[in-house]
């Protein structure tokens, strides 16, 4: 498979995103479907995963080619059971490959231990998932800073970077609040200043605005755009939400394991 | 490192099963401790009651001085031996004591017995036991029917209440004319009364059960116990005050000990499997925050460590709530049974800092031996399918 599939949306974030149409088939570099270039941050070459029922194979992801440029925001659509949030997990190192490569920024995460694959995590992705996952026994400054206590931070460094994390999603004054007094959308706020508070490269969303109203929903996805735009990250975001993809700079469709 | 607090408050999310765990666990480092308190007491009342520069006589033989007899000649022989103190007039330090079993009623009791033991003493005792004082009356007139009482006795049989009277053979009364102390020691648990009242009333004529001498200084101890023993025709065996009723607190302190840790073991078995539900729970409830924790990037070990710290902290708030209830075991005196006299005896719990730290520590291990397996399914959760729950 190719990453032929990818469409670029007009009106959606354009911080060097590009579609991988032309994509360069050696270094990393993707050539923009807008004409504009940027060097590729992710690239999958014949990666399959096969999970087992039993004895029974189930082939979630046949022999995918992707290249994902840094800067980009992509969204990933299809039906349920067409391997989506598996691709996602792949990309964002929680599972591991049954054949083919993976390479981010260049290092292979396919060679990695789990533990090797953790620490890579902890230091290049950031994690926004539908239910928030916020610890319910924390309040929101204790959620964000809690990547940091990987990072050889002191405790007051840690401190300030998560209320300036706070501050970027605008609740800087709801610190001290446990997920349970939170708002679905504060909540996910608070998710996504867990997942940018170590500045990784990439964020990964797995459908993040699936349990909220619209209105929050806009809002956060007015938040994903400004973290692409103006913080540059690039983001791989699963969705079924039509609306959502648009907010995307390149929407690629899966289907039975296969991009279509 | 995952906070600290994240545990501790985590414990709290589910209290009834938190307190019920830590309630089962503070049971057991109550009895751990408390028994052991307990041996400890009893060490200590019967290590009070002699003194390393004190020495004592027995029969060969003979194990405690119920069992041991002298003839009353050879009390003047352990007296006579090099070594043995001497008063400012010349006499030697030193008594003849007779030791006998009395069965009394129990105070609020209809008529249950127990044993109490009888010392018959010499009109000096006062004066060679210089660490017993009265506390209350006078002391007993020699060669009378009175007695003087141990503080621990008063009032725990019918008639040992000063002024009162007690039967110390059909038809012969006794009276309590004194009460006295002896710094927490077994002798508080005595009947003291003159050596010839209890010879009489008892058919022990011209013998005595132990002769106590105070010898010049402890290091007079050996050539004291060699010429006593050197001698086999005297049948004698001499030992230090303090390593006898060291030895008298053996059997009882075990028994105490094992009972304990009888209990202790069992109790532990079912605190500990209840430690290991309660965190299976939370780990089952929590699988999605492991889930988090772990994509987050915080690897298996540090997953491992948290709910080990957890499994540990719910154990030593539970026993460090058994630990403090044990304490209050201090005000509490306990009778029961010295094996080796056969009579009762009461004893102090001791709240020793050491014995609550023991204790303390082994709740502990029950936290690390109850969540061991617990944390081990926490750490092996695999991130992704912890999401698709």
């Amino acid at each position: 498979m190719s990453d032929a599939s990818a469409t670029r949306v007009s009106g959606g974030a354009s911080g060097g995103a590009s579609g991988g149409d032309g994509a360069a088939k050696s270094g990393f570099v993707s050539a923009a479907k807008g004409g504009s270039t940027a060097p590729t941050l992710i690239r999958l070459s014949k990666v399959g995963k096969t999970y087992y029922r039993g004895k029974e194979p189930i082939e979630v992801l046949k022999d995918l080619d992707l290249e994902m440029p840094e800067g980009a925001f992509e969204a990933l659509m299809g039906p349920s059971g067409s391997g989506k949030s598996t691709l996602l997990n792949l990309i964002a190192g929680l599972d591991s490959v049954s054949r083919g490569t993976i390479h981010i920024s260049g290092v292979d995460l396919t060679a990695m231990s789990e533990g090797a694959r953790a620490k890579w995590r902890s230091q290049n992705v950031g994690f926004i998932f539908q239910t928030y996952n916020l610890l319910p026994v924390l309040t929101a400054a204790e959620n964000v800073e809690l990547p940091l206590l990987l990072t050889p931070l002191s405790s007051a460094q840690r401190k300030q970077r998560a209320l300036i994390a706070l501050r970027v999603v605008g609740l800087e004054d709801r610190a001290g609040h446990r997920p349970d007094q939170l708002s679905g959308g504060q909540a996910q706020r608070v998710a996504i200043a867990r997942a940018i508070v170590t500045d990784p490269k990439i964020i990964v969303a797995d459908e993040p605005t699936g349990d909220l109203d619209r209105h929050s929903a806009d809002q956060i996805l007015e938040l994903l755009v400004k973290l692409n735009t103006e913080l540059k990250k690039t983001i791989v975001m699963v969705t079924h939400d039509p609306v959502a993809a648009e907010r995307a700079s390149i929407v690629r469709r899966l289907d039975k394991g296969s991009l279509t | 490192m995952i906070p600290i607090s994240y545990n501790f408050r985590s414990l709290f999310v589910r209290k009834a099963t938190t307190i019920a765990t830590a309630l089962g666990i503070a049971l057991v480092v109550f009895v751990l401790a408390s028994s052991q308190m307990l041996a400890r007491g009893i060490k200590k009342t019967l290590g009070k009651s002699g003194s390393a520069q004190n020495g004592i006589v027995l029969r060969k033989g003979a194990d405690t001085e119920m069992s041991s007899i002298i003839e009353t000649p050879l009390v003047g022989l352990v007296l006579a031996a090099p070594g043995v103190r001497k008063d400012a007039s010349g006499k030697p330090l030193g008594v003849g004591e007779l030791v006998v079993v009395l069965a009394l009623e129990k105070a609020g009791t209809s008529g249950q017995m127990s044993n109490v033991q009888l010392r018959g003493v010499s009109d000096d005792v006062l004066a060679f036991r210089k660490d017993v004082h009265l506390i209350a009356g006078r002391p007993a007139q020699p060669g009378s029917d009175e007695v003087i009482l141990g503080k621990r006795l008063r009032g725990q049989f019918a008639g040992l209440q000063l002024g009162q009277h007690f039967e110390i053979k059909k038809n012969r009364q006794a009276q309590v004319v004194g009460i006295f102390e002896d710094d927490g020691s077994s002798h508080e648990s005595e009947i003291w009364g003159d050596v010839e009242l209890v010879r009489t009333s008892f058919g022990r004529d011209g013998i005595v059960s132990s002769v106590s001498v105070t010898l010049e200084s402890e290091s007079k101890f050996d050539a004291w116990k060699a010429a006593l023993e050197h001698d086999k025709q005297l049948n004698l065996q001499a030992m230090r005050e303090s390593a006898y009723y060291e030895k008298q607190s053996e059997g009882t302190a075990k028994l105490v000990s094992f009972m304990g840790g009888a209990i202790v073991f069992f109790f532990s078995i079912g605190a500990t499997i209840g430690a290991m539900i309660t965190m299976y729970a939370a780990v089952a409830h929590r699988r999605r925050e492991v889930g988090t924790l772990r994509a987050l990037g915080f690897s298996r070990g540090t997953v491992l460590s948290s709910f080990l710290l957890e499994s540990v902290l719910l154990a030593l708030l539970g026993g460090g709530l058994g630990a403090f209830a044990s304490l209050g075991m201090g005000f509490v005196h306990f009778s029961m049974m010295n094996f080796a006299s056969w009579s009762e005896i009461s004893f102090s719990f001791d709240p020793a800092p050491d014995i609550v730290l023991r204790s303390l520590a082994i709740g502990g291990l029950m936290g690390v031996v109850g969540g061991i397996l617990p944390a081990l399914r926490a750490s092996r959760t695999s991130p992704v399918a912890a999401m698709r729950d």
